[in-house]
C-alpha cells in the first residue's frame, strides 16, 4: 500500500507543485472511516495529503473537491490556513488534496495543560477571533456549493436515531422559543474549536478541518469552541478550555462590527450542545447499523449523557 | 430508562474488538490462550445479558413526545435532570463527580 501510494504520489505532486520533485516515503498519519492523512515531503515542501476513504463521516459534509475549494478561498482572505497545493480526482483509484503540513498541536487535552503553550493560551481568545472574523468575511459567492444550514435539520438527525431523549428535547424546545432575531448568514467554518486549530508555543499556527463549512447564522459559528466537551476538561475556561469568552467576544464585534451579544453566545453554545448530543447518538447508529463497527462509536452513544447533562444545567441557569 | 448501546450491545463491541483486533496480533501462546478465556468469559455476560427482559422506555418515549409537542410538564426540568444524572451514575461517573466540583466552585 505505501509503495503504490509512493508511486503515486510521484507520478502526480511535479504537476500540483509545478516542478520536478523527489517524494520521501509516505507515512499513513490516519486511517479514519471517511478520509485518509498521508504525511510526506516532496522537493523540500512538507506535506499532508487527504485522501477518501470507504464511507464518510457525516452526510451533511463537503465533498473533498469542495473541502479543498474553501480552504482556497480562505487562503485568499488571508486566514491562517495550510497551503492548498492541488486537488487530484483520482490518486491510486479515490479522489485526493494536497495541502502545508503545519507544525504544531492539534490535540486538544494538550492544548489546555501543557506547560509550553501557556503564553499561547493567553493570546488565543484574540486570535481565535482574528481568524473567524476573516473565515465569516469570505464573500459567499467565491464558495457557491456551500449550503445553508437549517437549525431543524439537528431535529431530523434525532428522529432518525428513534430512541427517547427528553433532555435532548428541552434543550430543541428552549431554542424554538427562544431564537434570538436572525443574523444574515455568512459563510462559517461549522467546526471552528481546539482540537481543529493548529496551536504552537506563539499561538495560533492554523484553522484545519473544514468539511463542515457551511452558510449561517455567524453567531453560531462562534460558540461551538464554547460547549463544554470542548474544552477538554478545563470547563472553568468557557473558551475552549484556553480561556475566557470576553476578549473574543470583544475583538470579534471590534473587528467585524456585528455587536453581537453575550445572550446569542448562550443561545449558541446551548445548540452546539444540543447538536453534539444529537451528533453522538448518530455516531452511536454508524456502529449498531454495521456501517462503522467500533467501540469507540458505540461508548459515545453512553456519553452523550455527558452532553445532556451540560444542556440541563444550561437550561437552570437560563431559567434563574 | 431506556439506554442504547444496551449492555449487551457493548460487550458484542468489545468482543468483536477483541477478536478481530487484538487476538490476532498476539504470538505469544500463553497470552493468546488465556485472551481465548477471557473472551469466552465475556459471552457468558453476553448470553445472560440477552435472557434479561427488554427495559420498558414508554415513559421517556411519552415525556420525549409531550415536549415535542410544546407541552412541557411542570417539573420537567428536574425530572429530566435526575434522569440523566442517574445514567451518568453508570456511563461516566467521574464527569458528574467533576461536573459538581466545578459548580461549587
Amino acid at each position: 500500500m505505501i509503495a503504490e501510494m509512493r508511486e503515486a504520489l510521484q507520478n502526480r505532486l511535479p504537476e500540483v507543485l509545478g516542478r520536478e520533485v523527489e517524494v520521501s516515503e509516505p507515512v499513513l498519519l490516519a486511517g479514519g472511516a471517511s478520509k485518509e492523512a498521508w504525511s510526506v515531503d516532496a522537493g523540500g515542501e512538507r506535506l499532508l495529503v487527504r485522501r477518501a476513504a470507504g464511507s464518510t463521516i457525516h452526510r451533511h459534509t463537503l465533498s473533498l473537491a469542495d473541502e479543498f475549494a474553501t480552504i482556497e478561498a480562505a487562503f485568499e482572505a488571508g486566514v491562517k490556513v495550510p497551503r492548498p497545493y492541488g486537488y487530484l480526482p483520482d490518486l491510486e483509484g479515490r479522489e485526493a488534496f494536497v495541502m502545508e503540513r503545519l507544525d504544531g498541536d492539534t490535540i486538544g487535552r494538550r492544548i489546555v495543560r501543557k506547560d509550553e503553550l501557556a503564553a499561547a493560551r493567553a493570546v488565543l481568545p484574540v486570535q481565535m477571533a482574528d481568524e473567524l472574523a476573516k473565515i465569516h468575511a469570505i464573500p459567499p459567492a467565491r464558495v457557491p456549493f456551500l449550503a445553508e444550514a437549517q437549525l431543524e435539520r439537528m431535529i431530523d438527525e434525532l428522529d432518525e436515531v428513534g430512541e427517547p431523549h427528553p433532555a435532548i428535547e428541552l434543550g430543541l424546545w428552549w431554542l424554538r422559543e427562544n431564537r434570538p432575531p436572525a443574523r444574515t448568514p455568512v459563510v462559517t467554518h461549522g467546526d471552528y474549536r481546539i482540537g481543529n486549530l493548529v496551536v504552537r508555543e506563539d499561538g495560533l499556527g492554523g484553522v484545519l478541518d473544514w468539511e463542515f463549512a457551511h452558510l449561517d447564522d455567524p453567531v453560531r459559528d462562534m460558540a461551538f469552541a464554547l460547549v463544554r466537551a470542548w474544552r477538554f476538561g478545563v470547563p472553568e475556561k468557557r473558551l475552549g478550555g484556553v480561556g475566557p469568552v470576553e476578549p473574543y467576544l470583544e475583538r470579534y464585534n471590534e473587528l467585524t462590527g456585528f455587536d453581537v451579544q453575550p445572550f446569542e453566545l448562550d443561545y449558541w453554545e446551548l445548540a452546539g450542545n444540543v447538536g453534539w448530543a444529537i451528533g453522538c447518538l448518530t455516531q452511536m447508529q454508524r456502529h449498531l447499523t454495521g456501517q462503522d463497527r467500533s467501540v469507540e462509536l458505540a461508548t459515545l452513544g453512553r456519553l452523550g449523557a455527558e452532553v445532556e447533562y451540560e444542556i440541563v444545567n444550561l437550561l437552570e441557569r437560563f431559567a434563574a | 430508562m431506556s439506554e442504547r448501546p444496551t449492555a449487551q450491545e457493548l460487550t458484542e463491541a468489545i468482543l468483536e474488538f477483541l477478536g478481530g483486533e487484538i487476538l490476532p496480533t498476539l504470538t505469544d501462546h500463553r497470552l493468546r490462550f488465556r485472551m481465548l478465556v477471557a473472551m469466552n468469559a465475556l459471552s457468558i455476560v453476553y448470553r445472560e445479558l440477552e435472557a434479561l427482559p427488554v427495559e420498558d422506555d414508554t415513559e421517556q418515549r411519552e415525556l420525549a413526545a409531550q415536549i415535542r409537542a410544546g407541552d412541557v410538564p411542570p417539573g420537567a426540568l428536574r425530572r429530566v435532570k435526575a434522569d440523566v444524572e442517574a445514567r451518568l451514575r453508570i456511563a461516566s461517573p467521574r464527569y458528574l463527580e467533576g461536573y459538581r466540583e466545578a459548580a461549587a466552585e
